[in-house]
């Protein structure tokens, strides 16, 4: 080999290892980049619906925010700071499911956490599940479900059928309407200024406040085990009164007839049980606890 | 066919007859023989406990309780009485974990639970004379004695849902289970103490369907990740 051969050689051996190199530069920084958690990524992702469409999220932990707008649209967004969790969407007519997750390798709660936005029309079905982290609700009028472990729920502004079941998350609704049922375990459930014209709560060690107005043929049914019950009245509702507690106490503020409708109640021979009439008894209101105290409350 | 294809088609099918692949593998397949007879017990037991309406069988748990025991879902110590442990396949618990028999398990336990309450309720639908209130704390404490030894002594500690990676969910499952139990002990000793006070007897069979959706829920996080 002659001294240009060799050196023209030489310089095309190193301009393809050049290339090799540049290659596996490159294939070494996409495997990198493929394997970088997407910290925090936002994505969104944008469903037109008709008219009260049905919304499923499933999510095993983090943050759930529902509010509606008037638009005929479903936008979800949502962030999972690790960047493993992987989130499927679905629509199918009027119908949107969103699920987040974790990868097969089975991941801490931390890793799997995706915090979801959902902004839906004003009426919507909606149908949540979720283990761990806050669940709110704004402004959604249309049935709802929602099965929790130990998160929170927070409704605020809605109207509908309302089903929560939950182990040991609490329940606060704002200004809620229509029918409610919650069922816990240890969770704490507190209805403010609600418009319910049914409710049935139970908790076994969680307490329960109920503080708004009766409907006029409201049915209100609120059991526990051993928390507080506790209801605030105001002098102009009306409604017929069963309150018992086995082993707690019953404490009244309020001055009720005799209840004059349907059967007669005889004193229990066990615990302690009030029963009474306040104005004309239009609605039904059912206390009951097993060593829990039960307040009946003037409202200020 | 293999084994998973077989387990679909097991899953699906809505009368007795397998086509002839699923029981040509079965010929050939003893994990799918076991999953096959365990399916069909578990079914013939809900069919069986609707049928007979009130009381499941005492077979229905007792071969529910081999089972349990044979997966070690059960802690055989606290048994009052030493039961036949009838043995199944290793696998067993891959047939628990199948959302339809995990139904027909939950469905047998809630019907139970169902049933109890009925009875209990029956006083207050109907007059009630002095025979009529003994016939029934006769029938009940049995209903109580089915959940106390084939339900109630399901372990905490092996909760299938307790496996989990998610602390605070298994945290939370395990500490309401013994809120739980602990209000299962003082319904119970109430009902002792009266045996004719409706409201213990009342909360003590609520107590009993917490404890059994409880342990639902746990199974359900567990075979589906939490996430289904």
């Amino acid at each position: 080999m002659s001294a240009t051969s060799y050196l023209r050689a030489a310089s095309s051996a190193r301009a393809r290892n050049a290339v090799r190199a540049s290659a596996l530069g490159a294939a070494v920084a996409g495997l990198i980049l493929a394997a970088a958690p997407a910290h925090a990524e936002r994505v969104e992702k944008h469903f037109a619906v008709q008219s009260k469409p049905k919304i499923t999220v499933r999510n095993s932990s983090g943050r759930i925010q529902v509010k509606a707008w008037t638009r005929n649209e479903v936008l979800v967004a949502w962030t999972n700071a690790s960047g493993k969790s992987v989130v499927e969407t679905e629509q199918a007519g009027n119908r949107v499911e969103v699920a987040a997750q974790g990868n097969e390798d089975g991941n801490s709660a931390d890793v799997s956490k995706t915090d979801f936005e959902i902004t839906v029309p004003v009426e919507s079905e909606l149908n949540v599940r979720t283990d761990s982290g806050n669940v709110t609700v704004d402004s959604v009028h249309g049935d709802m479900t929602f099965d929790t472990v130990g998160a929170n729920l927070q409704l605020s502004d809605v109207n509908g059928y309302m089903v929560v079941k939950t182990i040991d998350g609490s329940l606060v609704c704002n200004r809620c309407s229509g029918k409610l049922e919650a069922n816990s375990i240890s969770g704490n459930v507190q209805m403010i200024q609600p418009s319910l014209d049914s409710l049935r709560v139970q908790t076994s060690s969680g307490n329960i406040l109920f503080d708004g107005s009766f409907s006029s043929r409201g049915i209100y049914i609120m059991k526990n085990f051993s928390g507080t019950i506790e209801v605030h009245f105001s002098s102009s509702d009306s409604f017929d009164l069963a309150a018992n507690s086995l082993k707690g106490d019953v404490i009244n503020q309020a001055s009720f007839k005799p209840d004059t409708h349907g059967a007669p109640h005889p004193a229990s021979k066990w615990g302690h049980g009030f029963f009474g009439t306040m104005n004309e008894g239009h609605a039904k209101v059912e206390l009951s606890s097993f060593s829990g105290t039960i307040k009946i409350l003037k409202r200020d | 066919m293999v084994c998973e294809q077989f387990e679909r088609i097991l899953e699906q099918q809505e009368d007795d007859t397998l086509p002839k692949p699923a029981l040509d593998h079965l010929e050939t397949c003893e994990a799918c023989r076991a999953l096959s007879a365990d399916f069909y017990a578990i079914h013939d037991m809900a069919l069986e406990l609707g049928a007979e309406g009130i009381a499941p069988p005492e077979r229905v748990w007792v071969s529910l309780r081999g089972q349990l025991e044979a997966e070690g879902l059960i802690d055989v110590s606290v048994q009052a009485t030493p039961q036949p442990v009838y043995r199944s396949a290793p696998g067993w618990w891959t047939v628990f974990q199948r959302p339809a028999v995990a139904g027909a398990f939950l469905g047998i336990v809630l019907a139970a639970a169902s049933a109890v309450t009925y009875l209990s309720n029956v006083p207050q639908t109907a007059v009630q004379s002095q025979a009529a209130l003994q016939q029934e704390t006769s029938y009940v404490p049995s209903a109580d004695s089915v959940f106390k030894e084939e339900v109630l002594t399901v372990g905490n500690d092996s909760i299938p849902g307790l496996q989990r990676q998610d602390t605070a969910v298994t945290d939370s499952i395990r500490r309401n289970l013994q809120i739980v139990d602990n209000f299962i002990a003082m319904c119970e000793k109430s009902v002792r103490e009266q045996p004719d006070n409706q409201m213990a007897r009342e909360y003590l069979y609520g107590a009993y369907q917490q404890k059994a959706e409880l342990l639902a829920t746990a199974m359900n996080r567990s075979m589906t990740g939490g996430l289904q």
